[in-house]
């Protein structure tokens, strides 16, 4: 029989891009490190956006006002509303990825006993607080920034 | 300068945003009708302290931004030949945004 | 129940273009374990299935394998604990497929020993002809034992979402050994092994998921290594780093204990002297 896959590479067998959104049944942290990536990106793309329109004003106050009326329309409201969101995520997660990074709030290593408790799990408040916050942060910003307005 | 130190200023610069542009978002909400008008806009262009806010949130975000863009190329398996081409590209990449964001502000204040 | 379904990873590079999968029904006894099963099933319905296992008790790490969406030890998972009806049994992912369940290895081999897994220490002449014990005290050796734990079965580099992409990241087994040792007292390497860790692809595009520590085995938590690693290289390249003091070898004790005779026979031994 003809060996199908006989002198070529060894299958590869990497999750690739889609290791990073779902690679299993894992715990919360591992989704917050996607949560972070897609934030920052958004953030990256929405930062670009700005720049250009800022680059309106060298065109007088004419071009300015022409680009904030588009900019005024209630679908850039909720797209202000989602980068608002997306910082929030992105600015207290990385907060306690900082201090995390650092050894801070980890605790310290001791000889591991079974059940097998990491560090991230024993320090599980932390993560509740920070997502706590990011929940209040945003309701009292949708409330704010865009019922309110 | 070594990765570690890369890491460090990208660390700095993270703090840097979180105070300024955390300002710059309150400060846009209390001022959401008049934030967006020419004179308001004018005022804060004319500003020295407004002008030395901008350019600092513009280094602290456009290097923020461009190391984890940096860091996320680096995960396709990025070949080690190729990561000097990426860190210069990078480099080039940042300054010119920088140059064409930061001309902005400081046109309207000279201007 | 009394019958467990297997949905199991085929693939044979001499046959096969891509893996697909085949579905075993077997018995189920209290207590199996994925690799009980594995092995019945190798025993008594297809003896082609191909995967590796040892010791069959959670120390050699050969049985790694991705159990319903989750990196484990087979040996390890016992089926009662999935709480599924089936299971699911692939290769481990992000290495490279050999055949059916078994994983190409080689290139966890190589990244461990790119960050020199072995002491280096401060007293050469002593440690090749050792005249007694380096000391070390309680507290330094809990700064490290931990992660002295690893059997290298790769279950935590299945799991890290960077390895998924970058084939050259070194990965979290290899930097949380890096740590293991640079954090030894006995040790002075650790500034060798930062320059091996301190790369585009080193320690930096860790970011924290933590799915190595929740796939660990053995409780070694490597996210927890590499965060501490992550400390040690920030505070050396601040130079805040302080040099902890090289351990002195244990001295030979200064009053010997008096010899105890041997007591005499209580029973006489047929033909002994009296």
């Amino acid at each position: 029989m003809e060996a199908a896959n006989k002198g070529k590479a060894p299958l590869q067998n990497r999750l690739g891009i889609k290791g990073w959104a779902w690679a299993g049944r894992y715990k919360i942290e591992r989704y917050l490190y996607t949560l972070h990536r897609l934030t920052g990106l958004g953030l990256a793309a929405y930062i670009t956006i700005h720049m250009i329109a800022n680059g309106f004003r060298l065109g007088g106050q004419g071009s300015w006002e022409d680009i904030m009326s588009i900019f005024g329309t209630s679908g850039f409201k909720v797209g202000e509303y989602l980068v608002m969101a997306a910082f929030i995520i992105h600015a207290l997660n990385g907060g306690r990825l900082m201090l995390q990074h650092l050894g801070i709030t980890l605790g310290k290593p001791k000889p591991p006993v079974y059940p097998y408790v990491d560090s991230l799990r024993r320090k599980r408040s932390l993560i509740w607080v920070m997502l706590a916050l990011m929940a209040a942060l945003a309701i009292y910003t949708l409330v704010a920034f865009v019922i309110g307005e | 300068m070594r990765e570690v130190h890369w890491k460090l200023l990208q660390y700095i610069a993270g703090i840097g945003i979180f105070f300024l542009v955390g300002y710059h978002l309150i400060f846009s909400h209390f001022q959401s009708d008049e934030i967006t008008e020419w004179s308001s806009v004018s005022d804060r262009a004319a500003n020295a302290g407004w002008l030395t806010f901008y350019v600092l949130i513009l280094i602290f975000g456009i290097y923020h931004v461009l190391h984890g863009i940096r860091g996320i190329i680096l995960e396709f398996s990025l070949p080690p030949s190729a990561v000097k081409v990426l860190d210069w590209s990078i480099v080039l990449i940042g300054v010119a945004v920088f140059g064409y964001a930061v001309y902005i502000p400081i046109n309207g204040f000279i201007g | 129940m009394e019958k467990i379904t297997f949905k199991v990873q085929r693939y044979n590079p001499d046959k096969d273009k891509k893996p697909y999968t085949q579905v075993f029904t077997i018995p189920f006894k209290h207590g199996m374990t994925v690799l009980d099963g594995l092995i019945y099933i190798k025993e008594n319905v297809d003896n082609t299935l191909s995967f590796r296992s040892s010791c069959r008790m959670g120390i050699c790490g050969s049985c790694g394998m991705l159990i319903n969406n989750l990196p484990m030890l087979a040996c390890h998972t016992p089926i009662e604990e999935l709480k599924k009806d089936t299971i699911t049994v692939k290769s481990l992912p992000n290495f490279p497929i050999v055949r059916d369940l078994v994983a190409d290895l080689s290139s966890l081999f190589a990244k461990h020993k790119s960050i020199k897994p072995y002491m280096m220490p401060h007293d050469m002449a002593e440690a090749e002809k050792p005249t007694a014990e380096f000391l070390q005290e309680q507290l330094q050796l809990e700064e490290f034992v931990q992660f002295a734990y690893c059997v290298k079965c790769g279950l935590c580099m299945a799991a890290c979402p960077t390895v998924a992409t970058d084939k050259h990241f070194l990965g979290p087994q290899p930097l949380a050994q890096a740590y293991r040792y640079s954090a030894d007292r006995r040790d002075c390497g650790a500034k060798e092994r930062f320059h091996e860790t301190d790369t585009p692809h080193g320690i930096w595009l860790c970011h924290l998921a933590g799915a190595c520590s929740e796939a660990c085995p053995k409780g070694v938590d490597p996210a927890l290594a590499l965060q501490l690693l992550k400390r040690a290289m920030i505070s050396d390249s601040l130079r805040l780093r302080k040099k902890p003091a090289p351990p002195s070898v244990a001295q030979p004790q200064a009053e010997k204990k008096p010899k105890v005779a041997v007591p005499e026979f209580t029973i006489k031994r047929p033909g002994a002297k009296s």
